[in-house]
């Protein structure tokens, strides 16, 4: 009895374990992205505060190239988009991620009380015999 | 990060402080300070950017008054310790990293605007981090108050039960 509920718990701290690593990773992402998010905002402030004789480049690997200012402002555009449906998309993970721990938490509570009762059990029906 | 400050601080009220106990106190403690280190190190990182903007600007200034002739002569460093002499072309204009692998040519003065925008940017960013970092700390030396309050009480008792 009391085997099995050690395996149970067992089981249950390494789903645990498991989640907070998912949490974790995507609590980092998040960041990421985020961090991502402002640097392209500031870019677009950027561009729009541009005049029109001043010229835009892109690095592409260790070369500069010109590029059109209307381009540049839709490709950064595009990677805005692109960044907060991401940042949609991991929050979203979090949450239900969070929600997952918390499930673990409980089940692993129940398991451990589980664990001590039969423990209890044990140590009383043990002098008996 | 912003997230966890917003649902923490209305349970961290004084009232709420002394119903926990001293191992929730703790803990309580420890993730106050690791957040204020989070907030030290952000500061730091901040500062830094603050002064590489400002040091950027004031390059700048030195471009600005280079006649034509002889004052746009540079010294261009091929390695570390090795220079030749160069002659700045155009001395009117400058190239800046605006972030995500977009540089922008700018006027010299449209240069300055752009890095007084930054500074002030920073320094903005700064300010909101410190505010928020003198708030943890109020919230922290509560805790650490009501620690030593909750220990202060305990002494008594074990010095009761040792008699």
């Amino acid at each position: 009895m009391t085997e099995e509920i050690q395996k149970n718990l067992k089981t249950e701290i390494d789903k645990y374990k498991q989640v907070q690593k998912d949490y974790h990773k995507a609590l980092n992402q998040r960041r990421q992205l985020d961090g991502q998010l402002n640097e392209n905002i500031a870019v677009k402030k950027e561009l729009d505060l541009l005049k029109s004789e001043d010229d835009v480049f892109k690095l592409i690997g260790p070369v500069l190239i010109k590029q059109d200012v209307e381009e540049a402002k839709q490709n950064v555009a595009k990677r805005m988009e692109y960044i907060t449906s991401e940042l949609k998309r991991v929050d979203e993970l979090i949450t239900t991620l969070d929600k997952k721990q918390d499930t673990h938490c409980e089940t692993l509570e129940k398991y451990q009380q589980m664990f001590q009762q039969a423990q209890m059990k044990a140590s009383l029906s043990q002098p008996k015999a | 990060m912003s997230e966890v400050s917003m649902t923490e601080t209305p349970n961290l009220r004084k009232v709420d402080l002394t119903t926990l106990n001293l191992q929730q106190l703790t803990v309580l403690r420890q993730q106050l300070d690791q957040e204020l280190g989070i907030f030290q190190d952000s500061l730091q990182t901040l500062k830094i950017a603050q002064s590489k903007f400002q040091e950027s600007g004031s390059c700048l200034e030195k471009i600005t008054p280079s006649m034509e002739g002889n004052g746009n002569e540079i010294l261009v460093p091929l390695t570390g310790s090795m220079y030749v002499v160069g002659k700045l072309v155009d001395t009117n204009n400058v190239l800046i990293d605006i972030g995500t692998g977009y540089y922008a040519q700018k006027k010299v003065p449209d240069a300055k605007d752009y890095f007084d925008r930054r500074v002030a940017y920073v320094t903005e960013q700064m300010e909101k981090i410190q505010q928020l970092g003198l708030e943890k700390s109020k919230v922290r030396d509560a805790t650490m108050d009501v620690i030593e309050m909750k220990l202060q009480n305990q002494m008594p008792k074990d010095d009761a039960e040792r008699l």
